[in-house]
């Protein structure tokens, strides 16, 4: 039966009961000369196109010293181009220098000498700063890339910086296409940093309200402890000390070497005429030059040879974290993992695709929330990234019962081990393998989500493996639980973190 | 012959790239695109007993979605048994009905791969499923057992609460979440709009009082029904009708509230946390969304700190000044009552009071001054150009039907809703400006650590007092509702 949208479904009605579906997506696939990959996918309906650039960039590509900087540089995609967001581009660019060779001044006074510099000298440069600051205002038009997006009826307008990724969306009634080739294409080609070092001053703004959150500063630490070699190691907000620290130069460097059409993919989802796709981004995304090849990242997690523990407190929940360490996306392993992941912890959302959550019929939520009445909440979740993987369980203990995240740990430990004896049941297994099928042919109902899964898997394994994923799910069997549960649950390759809550002076009366 | 047309190929390629480029987007002429929403009549449907709904078919995707928007909400519970509405949230589905257990419904919904969800809202609750369309009779079979007949079972009853009650020892954790329930406080008083539930109300709850609420407000003319899917519409309508026939209808009762708030004395509020920076809103009560003046609010505000990056307040106050991440203004609203107006950002403690200036500034400019036309330009075309992205969902376009009929908006709102942006004019946006917004009548609410925010900074030095009298707000202990000593 053919469907008129996205999916051709060809059902096989095998012996058994079990029904199998092969799902293909129908996207066209287009590569311009300089490297730059186009998928289309057509949904006739309503005249709008879902419009997605994403690059093969993110925290994972930067390096101690200007970590944070992926973020950063995102942010400042939105400050203009030598075409947008200037009067005068000659003008608005010597004054820009001469704002950088000050800054330049400034931070090497305070940042290179260990006694923070001459405060007198600072403050002088400071105030001429921001004269030339209030100088350049004249030729800059605010946010002018935003407003042409707007003012196009442009929804979903924004930007997202991940470990792998940095993506940029826009929305836009069909007959308007074109402005995002234009734009997009201009700031691929024609970046200008304008408005540097207020915008850093946005980002540690933009840090400090993750750091009001009770726990980030204990869960920043987990991260940092569980990945070691990989650049996982630290978020994608940075450290504050870089995102003061980072430069100018820095800045321009990332963006010449990671942002070239060879290292994105573009995608266009919704009412539209592939040709015309092709088209349109032959004339402008063609124009960009191809850069050179980009290695890929060098260092992968080393053997962890012995059990970690982390212990803190604070105003957060009280809570247990148990990760493990697993192969990155696409590892044989990856697909019992998941199985397993959605076993434990199904049921109530929060695990991403078909990878894990947290409630409902999960048997985690099963025995530990339900049965045996010891937390509020457990999960679990199977977490491959493109270089590493972690396999994390989460839970939160009934405080009413005077239950410890130990007792919690033991719980999940005992599971453990009768899951690497027993493995799980035939009807565990075919409800993940239902669930990831429907939630798949869920995710195609949405156009934007539907452009973001093909645009992550495109930049590393390709957008097929969205599919291959989900082959691989099918053909899980027990065995493979078993072995996969023997070899990653051992306490060498675990980091277990305990959080107490505690009520400090953070609620103290002024 | 081939490398000739080769050639020809290239001048003509170099042609096109290097005469039909262009170089800024006003060069770019789009082709013309006529859209029109649609009609609600087209989907209206009457089933049995009274019970209403708007139908979809939608054989795109092998899909089957249903939502039922019952009329009932946080609001109409009385003062001893507040959180009723969180327990039944919780426990409408994990309680089971008559003839099921709950954990054997979401095992059977997890195992077909389904999702059903119930969530109450301040005035409308919505129990949703979500189906393969090869399991829609069974998901419709669940999905109307556990509309009509809940049980709310002990066990599940009790691991509710229980649960609840733990969530709510995290009330005064998170800064916004403080700010917002307490800006709302300040603005309403003492009224079901701001009330909170206790761990006493949440224990006093009973599987009998969870039964009578449902029996109140759970019957079909109190019910608008929202379905799209791969389906034949005369077929579901025929099960639907089927499921709910012996469902009897009752008299709707709801309370009637006061509309009287308190004037709060305008001035700085202050709640004490040690944190690095200041959590604000600052404004006054808004109006109602079926006032007529909300489309030209709507478009007043776009401009004021509603726009985002095309807006004032985050022009001026992230983009220029660097003060913030997140910053801007909004006029909420809830069906029924006027809603509120604010002013907000989240700023480091030093440049609180410059923050907070500055959005004052714009609030007072935007009432002396009338806006720049590239300004109105630009909002206006906002709405127009962004007006088909609302039905892009067949099952979304049906629930936004079910909610204009349910809120007794006009059914020709989407039909009308261009032209209405169309017609606000600048000097309608100045008018609106100085009717609904008040900088003499602002509270400025505050959750940070007053010493460093008191202080200030270089370009705006302390005391907060500047802005107005200082008060202090002490927060409550969430579990007694008490103030904290």
């Amino acid at each position: 039966m053919k469907r008129t949208l996205v999916l051709i479904f060809t059902l096989l009605v095998l012996a058994s009961l079990a029904v199998s579906a092969e799902i293909q997506l129908d996207v066209k696939e287009h590569v311009l000369s300089n490297g730059l990959k186009i998928l289309i996918v057509p949904k006739p309906g309503v005249p709008r196109v879902v419009c997605h650039i994403y690059y093969r960039v993110g925290s994972i590509n930067e390096r101690p010293g200007i970590t944070g900087l992926a973020h950063l540089h995102e942010h400042m995609m939105f400050k203009g181009t030598k075409m947008m967001g200037v009067t005068d581009f000659a003008k608005d660019d010597a004054l820009n220098k001469r704002i950088d060779e000050l800054m330049d001044k400034i931070y090497r006074e305070k940042f290179w000498r260990s006694d923070g510099g001459d405060n007198e000298k600072i403050a002088q440069w400071e105030k001429e700063y921001d004269e030339l600051v209030k100088e350049e205002k004249q030729y800059i038009i605010k946010d002018d890339l935003w407003t042409q997006y707007m003012k196009n009826g442009a929804t979903g307008l924004n930007a997202s910086t991940g470990n792998e990724s940095t993506g940029y969306y826009a929305t836009l009634p069909s007959n308007k296409v074109e402005l995002q080739m234009l734009l997009e294409s201009d700031r691929m080609l024609n970046a200008y940093f304008r408005e540097f070092y207020s915008e850093k001053d946005v980002v540690m703004e933009e840090r400090r309200l993750s750091e009001n959150r009770p726990g980030f500063f204990f869960n920043e630490q987990v991260n940092a402890a569980f990945f070691t070699a990989t650049p996982y190691h630290w978020g994608v907000i940075g450290w504050m000390d870089d995102l003061r620290k980072v430069t100018k130069d820095d800045l321009i460097e990332f963006h010449d070497r990671f942002y070239v059409p060879n290292n994105a993919v573009a995608i266009y989802v919704g009412d539209l005429d592939p040709q015309n796709i092709i088209e349109m981004a032959e004339k402008y995304f063609g124009r960009v030059p191809k850069g050179p090849d980009l290695e890929p990242i060098r260092t992968y997690e080393p053997p962890q040879y012995s059990e970690k523990r982390m212990y803190g407190e604070g105003n957060a929940p009280t809570s247990l974290q148990m990760m493990f360490h697993t192969p990155p996306e696409g590892h044989p392993d990856d697909a019992p993992l998941s199985v397993l992941a959605s076993v434990l912890g199904s049921g109530g959302g929060g695990g991403g695709r078909f990878r894990g959550g947290g409630g409902g019929s999960g048997r985690l939520y099963k025995i530990l929330v339900q049965e045996k009445q010891l937390a509020v909440s457990v999960s679990a979740r199977s977490r491959g990234m493109w270089y590493a993987g972690a396999f994390q369980f989460n839970a939160n203990p009934r405080f009413d019962k005077n239950v410890k995240p130990e007792d919690l740990e033991n719980e999940i430990w005992a599971e453990i081990e009768k899951i690497q004896k027993e493995g799980v049941t035939p009807e565990e297994i075919q409800q993940v393998k239902n669930r990831s099928r429907s939630m798949f042919i869920r995710s195609l109902s949405s156009s934007m989500g539907l452009a973001r899964s093909l645009g992550r898997a495109e930049l590393n394994r390709g957008w097929r493996s969205i599919i291959t994923d989900l082959d691989d799910l099918k053909n899980v069997t027990n065995d493979d639980i078993k072995r996969v549960a023997a070899k990653y649950f051992v306490k060498d390759n675990s980091l277990t973190a305990i959080y107490t809550r505690k009520m400090g002076e953070r609620q103290g009366r002024r | 012959m081939k490398k000739t047309f080769t050639i020809l190929f290239i001048i003509g390629l170099l042609v096109s790239l290097g005469f039909t480029q262009v170089q800024k987007p006003s060069d770019l002429k789009f082709p013309p695109l006529k859209y029109e929403p649609p009609d609600p009549k087209d989907f209206r449907t009457d089933f049995g007993n009274g019970l209403r709904g708007y139908i979809q078919e939608d054989n795109s995707l092998p899909l089957f979605n249903i939502s039922a928007i019952v009329h009932f909400g946080s609001l109409y519970i009385p003062k001893d048994k507040l959180g009723l509405n969180s327990v039944m949230g919780d426990t409408l589905i994990k309680g089971g009905t008559k003839t099921r257990e709950g954990s054997d419904i979401e095992d059977r919904i997890n195992f077909i791969g389904g999702s059903l969800n119930f969530r109450v809202g301040d005035q409308t609750s919505t129990l949703s499923l979500s189906v393969l369309s090869e399991d829609m009779d069974e998901g419709l079979e669940l999905f109307f057992d556990v509309l009509m007949n809940p049980e709310f079972r002990d066990a599940p009853l009790d691991l509710a609460k229980a649960s609840l009650i733990q969530r709510l020892r995290q009330a005064n954790d998170q800064p916004s979440g403080i700010l917002n329930r307490e800006y709302e406080r300040l603005l309403y008083g003492e009224h079901p709009l701001t009330w909170q539930p206790t761990q006493a109300t949440y224990e006093g709850i009973t599987g009998a009082d969870l039964k009578a609420a449902h029996a109140q407000y759970f019957f079909p003319r109190n019910i608008i029904l929202a379905a799209s899917g791969d389906f034949k519409k005369a077929d579901l309508k025929a099960k639907i009708n089927k499921a709910v026939s012996g469902w009897k209808n009752k008299k709707l009762s709801i309370p009637t509230f006061s509309k009287k708030f308190p004037q709060p004395e305008p001035g700085v509020y202050f709640i004490q946390m040690k944190i690095n920076q200041g959590y604000i809103s600052l404004g006054h009560l808004g109006l109602e969304e079926t006032n007529p003046d909300y489309f030209a609010v709507q478009v007043m505000n776009f401009i004021l700190g509603g726009g985002s990056f095309t807006s004032r307040i985050t022009t001026k106050v992230r983009s220029d000044e660097g003060l913030s991440y997140n910053q801007g203004s909004r006029f909420r609203y809830i069906w029924g009552f006027p809603g509120t107006f604010s002013g907000y950002v989240q700023t480091k403690s030093s440049t609180v009071g410059y923050a907070i200036s500055l959005i004052l500034d714009e609030f007072n400019r935007i009432r002396r001054e009338p806006v720049l036309e590239d300004e109105m330009e630009t909002a206006i075309n906002y709405y127009l150009e962004s007006f088909s992205n609302s039905f892009e969902s067949p099952q979304s376009t049906m629930s936004t039907f079910a909610d204009l009929e349910m809120t007794g908006k006009p059914m020709d709102y989407y039909k009308t809703y261009r032209d209405k942006i169309n017609a606000v004019t600048r000097a309608k946006v100045q008018e609106v400006a100085n009717k609904y917004i008040h900088p003499d009548k602002c509270v400025i609410m505050i959750v940070g650590d007053f010493e460093p925010c008191n202080a200030g900074g270089d370009e705006w030095p302390g005391p907060l007092d500047k802005l107005g009298k200082v008060h202090t707000i002490k927060l409550r202990n969430p579990l007694t509702g008490e103030e904290q000593k």
